[in-house]
């Protein structure tokens, strides 16, 4: 992982500190996924094996001259070959703690040779198989997931805009996970294809832990016209895209 | 203008029971359960997201599903298969007291807020596809209760049917 300086963003509400955090990689670690289950519910290879690869370790590869390769280190997928692979988050609209924007902004920050997609429901990010299974490792384990209000879904995303279960679950119309005993447990991997053992994924937050955890403006919750700061950031980049966008010819 | 056969002599008025979550079978079996007693409801109509029997999709296509909340209830004698997580509950009415009724069995079953709101919910005309679908004399109660492409047995029950009538 990249050392970083401490992202900013501006306001003081909890949303925005949030925000910072997210962007910083400053999480609290809030539960344990042991690699044998993150590899198992990402469903890209069996875990203990192999990473599969796309080309010979860069070392047996003799590379050209370049003082580019020379001055950029390659990370340790890119050194080993492995292929590129990708893990997919759907956040919650009713206080998930990430977004599909800080999402990428956190993996964009603090990790390199990533390649995050932002849209409006999901989120995603590709990069060398076990460059990517980091990054979604410290997405899992720590503040920036709430396994009741985010899934992994490589398919089928439906569900981080409709109303929540009864028990507080986000949907999931392909069932990957549910609510069992008090803690939340994943059977399927991301593509809902059905896996050897139920995957311990921890408790589900609170409504109230949620809503201090989330980076989401809500108007029962942090208003975002209550951040001050935020608005006017958010006003001044506006008027100078627009200024800017503005070319007579 | 010339009326059809299809054309419904009464004005009902029609309201939405919207949970602010998506119910669970049993919930929903004992919301209908209720709802199927109370006199002067004249169409309901549930809604939601729909629960697949395989995975649509993906690299997993074909795979089954098996989602717990798709179960089959009992509402009377009438064994209904859940395809849908509730969501909505929109119901054709004859008067503002059956509305009063459906609130207090909402408030009593819910185990959530809910809002309930009076409005424009079910077709009360038939559109072009109804009329081609189901011709001109089709029974205007069963309009807009089911879509077009699927079977309407499969999707629109009859409770609580008048003694002298048949299997409709």
């Amino acid at each position: 992982m990249a050392e970083i300086e401490k992202q900013y963003y501006p306001g003081k509400t909890s949303v925005a500190n949030n925000r910072s955090k997210h962007m910083s990689n400053d999480l609290e670690k809030l539960r344990e996924i042991s690699d044998e289950d993150l590899t198992l519910i990402l469903g890209h290879r069996s875990p203990g094996s192999d990473y599969p690869s796309t080309h010979p370790p860069l070392e047996e590869m003799g590379e050209p001259e370049c003082s580019i390769r020379e001055i950029v280190e390659p990370t340790e997928g890119a050194k080993a070959g492995d292929r590129i692979r990708y893990a997919q988050w759907v956040d919650s609209m009713y206080n998930a703690p990430a977004t599909p924007y800080f999402r990428t902004y956190h993996s964009a920050i603090n990790f390199r040779a990533v390649d995050p997609g932002t849209l409006s429901g999901r989120q995603l990010v590709e990069a060398r198989e076990r460059d990517m299974e980091k990054i979604t490792k410290v997405q899992l384990e720590t503040e920036m997931t709430c396994p009741g209000l985010a899934g992994l879904r490589g398919a089928t995303v439906h569900g981080h805009s409709l109303r929540l279960q009864e028990d507080g679950v986000m949907f999931d119309m392909l069932d990957r996970r549910r609510l069992e005993n008090g803690t939340i447990v994943m059977d399927k991997d991301q593509q809902a294809r059905p896996i050897d053992k139920k995957v311990d994924l921890g408790k589900p937050m609170s409504e109230d832990e949620a809503a201090k955890r989330t980076t989401i403006y809500r108007a029962d919750n942090v208003p975002f016209r209550e951040d001050d700061e935020v608005v006017e950031w958010v006003h001044r980049i506006w008027e100078q895209r627009t200024e800017y966008g503005f070319q007579p010819k | 203008m010339v009326e059809t056969a299809s054309e419904p002599d009464e004005e009902y008025l029609q309201i939405e029971l919207f949970p602010t979550r998506l119910l669970k079978p049993e919930t929903t079996q004992n919301l209908l359960e209720e709802l199927s007693e109370v006199d002067g409801i004249i169409r309901a109509f549930i809604h939601g997201p729909r629960l697949p029997l395989s995975v649509p999709s993906g690299p997993a296509t074909g795979q089954d599903v098996e989602h717990p909340h798709r179960k089959v209830i009992q509402i009377g004698d009438t064994a209904i298969e859940l395809s849908i997580s509730v969501g909505r509950i929109r119901l054709e009415i004859t008067d503002k007291d059956v509305e009063k009724e459906i609130e207090s069995i909402a408030e009593r079953v819910l185990p959530c807020k809910y809002e309930l709101r009076e409005g424009y919910f079910i077709p009360k005309e038939s559109t072009v596809t109804d009329y081609a679908k189901r011709g001109p004399n089709a029974d205007p109660k069963r309009r807009g209760l089911s879509d077009p492409k699927a079977s309407e047995e499969s999707q629109v029950f009859v409770l609580n049917k008048p003694e002298n009538e048949d299997e409709e």
